[in-house]
C-alpha cells in the first residue's frame, strides 16, 4: 500500500493530498485568525454586537426596530444575535462576560439585574451618554427606574414591562353573555364568580377544545400565575431586611388549590398547546402580553384583561425587559457610544415594541395618539399600576433560581402528583434555604444588612 | 496491558564502541526503539493541559466557593461535599440519568444484536442495511433531538398522528423519559449494531458447518454458537452504553428546551451540574459534582475492568 | 484501501430467493422505512412552507412543495457561517488528533522511556473524562488560558483522545518488529522509519481514527455549547440547537438547518461506507 505502487491515479491521488493539505492549513489560518466568517465580511466603522432573547412577534418587531436604527445610522453596523430564550440565554450571556467576550449591548429580564453582578458581570450606563441620546430619568416611572440602579450606578436601562393576561374570544364570551355592554369582559371579583364565568363559557364554546389554557405543564406560567394571585391575597416573600421568611403557607394553598381546581373541574387539558387551542376556539387562555402579535394576526375577536382579581385585589404577574452592557474589560470609545446610541434609539421609538403587546416603559410613549389607539393594549395598560413581582433578591428574576425551585413545585400541585398543602410547606422550605443561601457572585446572603457593600 | 516481550532494559550502554558489523546492527537495532518519549510528547502536553489539569482544579475548586467570574474564591473545606450529599435535586438528578441508564442499554443491547441478525442473514442489498441502520448515529446529536421534538409535539407532531395517539410526550412527567429514550435508541442503536455485524461476520464459518452436520437446527446454532461467539463484544457494548448513558445531556436538553422537563422528570446530572455551574454561577459546586460524577464514572469503568479480568482467569 | 474493493468486485453467483430471504427481506425493508421515516419526515417538512409545517393535524407530504425554508436559511441565517466554523473546527481537531496520537500510539507501543508504564495507565484513565464529566473545571482552565469564545478553545481540548491513541496502540503492537529493525540496521532515522515504513503500515488504522474523530467533532455539541457563546463563532450542532430553537415555531427552516448539517456526513458515510463499517469493527475489537 505504499505510494509507489504505480497505479494510475497516482496523479489524483497527489491532487488529492495537495487539497487535503490546503484545505487543513485553511482551516488552521481560520482557526487562527479567531472571528467569524461574518465579522471578516464586516467593513462599518463601527460594529455593535447586540444579543437579545427575542422570538417571534418580538423577534420580528425588534428586528424592524433594528432596521429602522440601521437606516438612520449607516456608520454603525449593527449585528444582532438572537438566542434561546431562558437560561441558555443568561449563561450565554454570563459565561461571555466571564470570558471577557462579552457583546456591546444585552437585553435582560430586570429581576435578574440583581442576580447577574452588577460591576463583575454588568457594566454601569454612562447617563450623561444616554442624555444626548434623548434618555432621561425623568421620561420613567421612578420606581421602574430605580430598579435598574443598584449602589447608586444605573446598570439596567428599562425597555418595557410586559405582564400575565387573561385572553378571552370575544365571540364565545357574547354568546355566553359574558361580555359587558363596553364589549368587554363581565368584572370578576371572586372564585366562585371566575369559575360560575368559566361554566358559563364552557356551555358556549365549541366541543372538544379546553375552555381555559392555563400552562399547567409550564414551570415558569405556573410560578408567575402563583405570583400574581399570591400578591393578590396579599402574601408577602420575606421581611424587609431579607432576614426572614414571611412566606404564608396558607395563602398559598389556597392558590394552589385555585390553580388545581381548573383541572379537576375539566376545563383544562394539560399539555394541550394553548395557543393553538385559543386560535382555534377555547374561550379563554392566560398568557403573557407578547402573544398579542400572534392572535391579532390569526384576526381573532379577542380582548385581554390583567389576570382576574379573583381574590379580591387587582394584581398580575409584571416583569420588565431592560437593556444591559455586559462587562468588557477595555468598555468604551466607539463602539460602546453605539450601544449606547442603539438602545436610547430602540427605546424611545418602542411603538412598534408596543405593538407587540408590551407596555413601553418610556412614557413619553404612552401618552401618544398612536399607542392610545391600540387594542387589546389599551385594555390591560392599567396592570402597570399593580404589578406582582418576585421579591429583590439575587436569587429572583424571571428563571432565575428562585423560579427553578419553585416553579416545578407549583406544577405538581396543578397537575394532582402532590397536594397543594404540602406542596405549600415545600415552598416555604426553599424559601428559608435560598434566603439563607450565598450568592456565589459575592459570598453574601440576601439580608439587607449583608447585601450592602 | 502486558509489556511487549523484547523487553530493552538498561544494557544498551554496555557494548560500547562494538567493532563487529552484528554488533553495530544490535545497537541500532535498539537504539531504535530508545528514548520515544519525543513520540508521546505532543500528545502528553495536550492531555496534561485539557484532562490532568482540569482534573486537578476541578479538585481542588471543589473545596473553594469559586465562582463563574473566576477571581476571589475562597477554601470551604468540605462543605460543597457536604451539600451535594444532602442536595435532593442532585440525587434526583443521578435518579434521571441512572433510569435512563436502566432503560436504553438494555434496550440498545437487544435491538442491536437483532438488527445485525437480520442485516447479516438477508443475502441482497447489505449495504442497504448498513446504510439505513446506521444513518442516524450519523446525524448531530442536536439535530435527531430537535427531529424527535417535532415529531412527539402534541398536535403537529407525526408519531401521535401516524398512530393515532393523543400522547403528551413532551409535557407529562410519565411520558418526557420515555420520548427521549425512543429518540436515543433511533439515534445511536446504529453503532452498537455495527459492532455487533462485525463479530458476525468474524465468526468462522466451519463451526456452523459443523454443527450443522452434527445435525442441531437454526435455534440451537444460535444458542450454542451465535450467542457464545459475540459474549465478549456483549459486553463491550454495555459497558459503553452505559459510561455514554451516564452521560446523558445533549438529547434530553434540545427536546426539554434546555428546561429540566416536566415536573423537573428529565433533569440529568449533567445536566444539573452544568446548571449549577454556568446558571447559578456556583463553580465550587459544580465541580465538587463533577468530581463525584467522575468517581461514579470511574467505578463503573473498574468494574467492567475487574469483570474482564476475572472471565479471562477462569479461562473464558 | 483499492485493493480491498476490487477483489469485492469479483462476480459473485445469484443466490436463489427462497421464503425464508423473502421474509427476512421484506423484513428488512418494514425496519429501514421505520428507521429512514423521521429523516425523510424532516425532509418533506422542509419542503413546507412555515405555515403548512405547524398545521392541525399534520401530515407527512407537502401540499405545496416550496424551497422557501432552504432559501432563508441561507438568506437569513448565520448557516453559512457556522458550516464554515465547524468545518475548520473539524479539519483541525482531526489532523492534530491523527497527529499526535499516532505519535503517540506508536511511541507507547514501540519505544522504551522511563515510567512508560505508569504514563500509558495515566492516559489509559482519560478514557473516563469527557467535558459531560468534567465540564465545569475544564471550562475555567481555557477560560484562564482565554480562549472562551475562539476557535482553538473549540479545537484544543478535543485534541486528547485516549481513546484514539489506545487504538493506534493496539494497531502498532500488532505490527511485525522486523521491518523496523531492518530499516534500523539499514541505518535509517528513527522519524524516518516512522514516516516512510510506520505510517503507511497504519494507513487504514488512521482511516478509521481520522473518520470517527471527524463524525466526533462534526457532530459534538457539548463542549462548542460550553465554551462558545458568540453566535457567529459556534458549529452547526451547536447553532442549530441554541440559535435556531429561539425562533420558536420555524420548523421548516429548522429540519432544513438539521439536514443540512448531517448531510456532510451521510455523504461521507455512503462514499466511504467500507472503510467506515470496518472502522467501528477495528476499534470495536480492539476494545474487546
Amino acid at each position: 500500500m505504499g505510494q509507489g505502487m504505480g497505479r494510475p491515479d497516482l496523479s489524483r491521488r497527489h491532487l488529492l493530498s495537495a487539497a487535503g493539505g490546503l484545505s487543513v492549513a485553511a482551516s488552521f489560518g481560520f482557526a487562527a485568525l479567531g472571528t467569524g466568517a461574518d465579522a471578516l465580511a464586516s467593513g462599518a466603522d463601527t460594529r455593535v454586537r447586540y444579543w437579545n432573547l427575542f422570538s417571534g412577534g418580538d423577534g420580528a418587531n425588534m428586528i424592524a426596530m433594528l432596521d429602522a436604527f440601521r437606516k438612520a445610522h449607516p456608520d454603525i453596523d449593527v449585528k444582532d444575535s438572537t438566542l434561546q430564550w431562558g437560561n441558555p440565554f443568561y449563561t450565554k450571556l454570563a459565561m461571555a462576560a466571564a470570558g471577557n467576550r462579552a457583546p456591546d449591548l444585552g437585553v435582560m429580564h430586570m429581576g435578574r439585574v440583581t442576580g447577574f453582578s452588577p460591576g463583575r458581570l454588568l457594566d454601569p450606563w454612562d447617563v450623561d451618554l444616554l442624555a444626548k441620546y434623548g434618555v432621561r430619568e425623568q421620561d420613567y416611572n421612578p420606581a421602574l427606574w430605580k430598579r435598574g440602579v443598584i449602589d447608586g450606578k444605573l446598570y439596567a436601562l428599562p425597555l418595557d414591562i410586559h405582564v400575565q393576561l387573561c385572553f378571552y374570544r370575544r365571540d364565545v364570551l357574547k354568546k355566553a353573555g359574558l361580555l359587558g355592554d363596553d364589549g368587554r369582559m363581565v368584572p370578576v371579583t371572586s372564585t366562585d364568580e371566575w369559575f360560575d364565568v368559566l361554566k358559563k363559557a364552557k356551555a358556549a364554546q365549541k366541543k372538544g377544545l379546553q375552555t381555559i389554557g392555563l400552562w399547567t405543564n409550564d414551570q415558569n406560567f405556573q410560578w408567575w400565575f402563583f405570583v400574581a394571585f399570591y400578591t393578590q391575597l396579599g402574601g408577602t416573600w420575606f421581611n424587609d431586611d431579607n432576614t426572614e421568611v414571611l412566606f404564608d403557607p396558607d395563602k398559598a394553598t389556597q392558590v394552589l388549590e385555585f390553580l388545581r381546581r381548573h383541572v379537576t373541574d375539566g376545563y383544562v387539558i394539560p399539555g394541550a398547546p394553548t395557543g393553538e387551542q385559543f386560535i382555534n376556539g377555547a374561550p379563554f387562555t392566560w398568557e403573557g402580553n407578547w402573544s398579542v402579535p400572534v392572535f391579532s394576526g390569526a384576526k381573532l375577536d379577542y380582548g385581554a384583561t390583567p389576570l382576574p382579581p379573583v381574590f379580591g385585589r387587582q394584581a398580575t404577574h409584571a416583569e420588565s425587559h431592560a437593556f444591559v452592557l455586559p462587562h468588557q474589560a477595555g468598555r468604551g470609545g466607539a463602539t460602546d457610544e453605539g450601544a449606547h446610541e442603539l438602545a436610547a434609539y430602540v427605546v424611545t421609538h418602542a411603538l412598534q415594541w408596543a405593538a407587540g403587546g408590551h407596555i413601553p416603559a418610556y412614557t413619553p410613549t404612552l401618552s401618544t395618539a398612536a399607542y392610545k389607539k391600540l387594542t387589546p393594549q389599551n385594555e390591560y395598560v392599567s396592570a402597570m399600576d399593580h404589578q406582582a413581582t418576585e421579591p429583590k433578591v439575587w436569587f429572583a428574576g424571571s428563571t432565575g433560581v428562585l423560579a427553578q425551585d419553585l416553579g416545578p413545585v407549583v406544577v405538581s400541585s396543578t397537575m394532582g402528583s402532590a397536594k397543594p398543602a404540602s406542596v405549600a410547606r415545600t415552598m416555604k422550605k426553599h424559601l428559608t434555604r435560598l434566603l439563607a443561601a450565598k450568592n456565589p457572585m459575592d459570598g453574601r446572603t440576601a439580608a439587607r444588612g449583608d447585601a450592602v457593600a | 496491558m502486558t509489556t511487549s516481550a523484547h523487553m530493552t532494559t538498561g544494557a544498551v550502554a554496555a557494548p560500547a564502541r562494538a567493532r563487529t558489523a552484528t554488533a553495530v546492527a544490535t545497537v541500532r537495532r535498539r537504539q531504535g526503539f530508545q528514548h520515544g518519549g519525543w513520540f508521546v510528547a505532543p500528545f502528553l502536553a495536550l492531555f496534561v493541559l485539557f484532562v490532568i489539569w482540569p482534573l486537578l482544579r476541578g479538585v481542588w475548586l471543589s473545596f473553594t466557593d469559586a465562582n463563574i467570574s473566576g477571581d476571589g474564591a475562597s477554601f470551604v473545606g468540605l462543605d460543597n461535599y457536604r451539600e451535594a450529599l444532602n442536595d435532593r435535586a442532585m440525587w434526583d438528578a443521578l435518579g434521571h440519568s441512572a433510569y435512563f441508564t436502566l432503560l436504553v442499554v438494555p434496550c440498545i443491547t437487544v435491538l442491536a444484536f437483532l438488527l445485525a441478525m437480520l442485516a447479516h442473514h438477508i443475502e441482497r442489498g447489505k449495504w442497504l442495511w448498513r446504510l439505513c441502520f446506521f444513518v442516524p448515529f450519523l446525524l448531530p446529536s442536536t439535530v435527531a433531538a430537535n427531529m424527535f421534538q417535532w415529531l412527539f409535539t402534541q398536535g403537529i407532531g407525526l408519531i401521535n398522528e401516524t398512530f393515532g395517539l393523543d400522547t403528551p410526550w413532551l409535557t407529562d412527567k410519565s411520558y418526557a423519559m420515555l420520548a427521549i429514550v425512543i429518540e436515543t435508541l433511533w439515534w445511536t442503536v446504529g453503532f452498537s449494531f455495527l459492532l455487533y455485524l462485525a463479530a458476525l461476520q468474524g465468526i468462522p464459518g466451519h463451526l456452523y458447518e459443523a454443527a450443522k452436520l452434527d445435525g442441531a437446527n437454526a435455534w440451537h446454532r444460535m444458542v450454542h454458537i451465535t450467542l457464545p461467539m459475540l459474549r465478549n463484544i456483549t459486553g463491550l457494548v454495555i459497558a459503553l452504553q452505559i459510561l455514554a448513558s451516564l452521560q446523558l445531556f445533549d438529547q434530553a436538553v434540545v427536546m426539554m428546551d434546555f428546561g429540566p422537563g416536566p415536573e423537573v422528570s428529565t433533569r440529568s446530572f449533567v445536566q444539573y451540574t452544568l446548571e449549577q455551574g454556568f446558571t447559578s454561577y456556583r463553580v465550587g459546586y459544580a465541580s465538587a459534582m463533577s468530581i463525584i460524577f467522575f468517581v461514579i464514572i470511574a467505578v463503573v469503568a473498574l468494574a467492567r475492568m475487574w469483570l474482564l479480568r476475572n472471565r479471562e482467569e477462569s479461562g473464558r | 484501501m483499492t485493493t480491498a474493493v476490487q477483489v469485492r468486485r469479483s462476480p459473485r453467483p445469484r443466490k436463489p430467493w427462497t421464503p425464508g430471504q423473502v421474509v427476512l427481506t421484506l423484513l428488512g425493508v418494514a425496519v429501514s422505512a421505520v428507521f429512514v421515516a423521521p429523516i425523510a419526515a424532516a425532509l418533506f417538512t422542509s419542503l413546507k412552507s412555515e405555515a403548512e409545517a405547524a398545521e392541525i393535524p399534520p401530515h407527512w407530504l407537502p401540499k405545496v412543495w416550496t424551497g422557501q425554508a432552504w432559501k432563508a436559511l441561507w438568506e437569513t441565517g448565520n448557516i453559512t457561517d457556522w458550516f464554515i466554523n465547524s468545518l475548520v473546527v473539524s479539519v483541525c481537531v482531526t489532523s492534530v488528533v491523527l497527529t499526535v496520537s499516532a505519535l503517540a500510539g506508536y511511541g507507547f507501543a514501540r519505544t522504551e522511556f522511563r515510567g512508560k508504564s505508569v504514563l500509558m495507565g495515566i492516559v489509559m484513565s482519560g478514557l473516563m473524562i469527557s467535558p459531560a464529566v468534567l465540564g465545569v473545571p475544564l471550562f475555567t482552565t481555557v477560560q484562564q488560558m482565554g480562549m472562551v469564545d475562539t476557535h482553538w478553545g473549540m479545537i484544543l481540548p478535543q485534541c486528547a483522545p485516549a481513546a484514539m491513541v489506545y487504538i493506534l496502540y493496539k494497531f502498532f503492537q500488532g505490527v511485525p518488529r522486523e521491518l523496523e529493525e531492518a530499516a534500523f540496521i539499514d541505518g535509517a532515522g528513527r522519524w524516518r522509519v516512522f514516516f516512510t515504513i510506520v505510517v503507511p503500515l497504519a494507513r487504514p488504522s488512521l482511516a478509521a481514527v481520522g473518520i470517527f474523530t471527524f463524525i466526533a467533532s462534526w457532530n459534538n455539541f457539548l463542549w462548542p455549547y460550553m465554551v462558545t457563546n458568540n453566535p457567529d463563532l459556534m458549529t452547526m450542532p451547536n447553532g442549530i440547537a441554541t440559535v435556531m430553537n429561539s425562533y420558536g415555531i420555524q420548523w421548516a427552516q429548522l429540519m432544513a438547518g438539521g439536514l443540512m448539517a448531517g448531510l456532510p456526513l451521510i455523504i461521507v458515510f455512503v462514499f466511504f461506507q467500507r472503510q467506515i463499517v470496518a472502522g467501528v469493527a477495528h476499534t470495536g475489537l480492539a476494545g474487546q
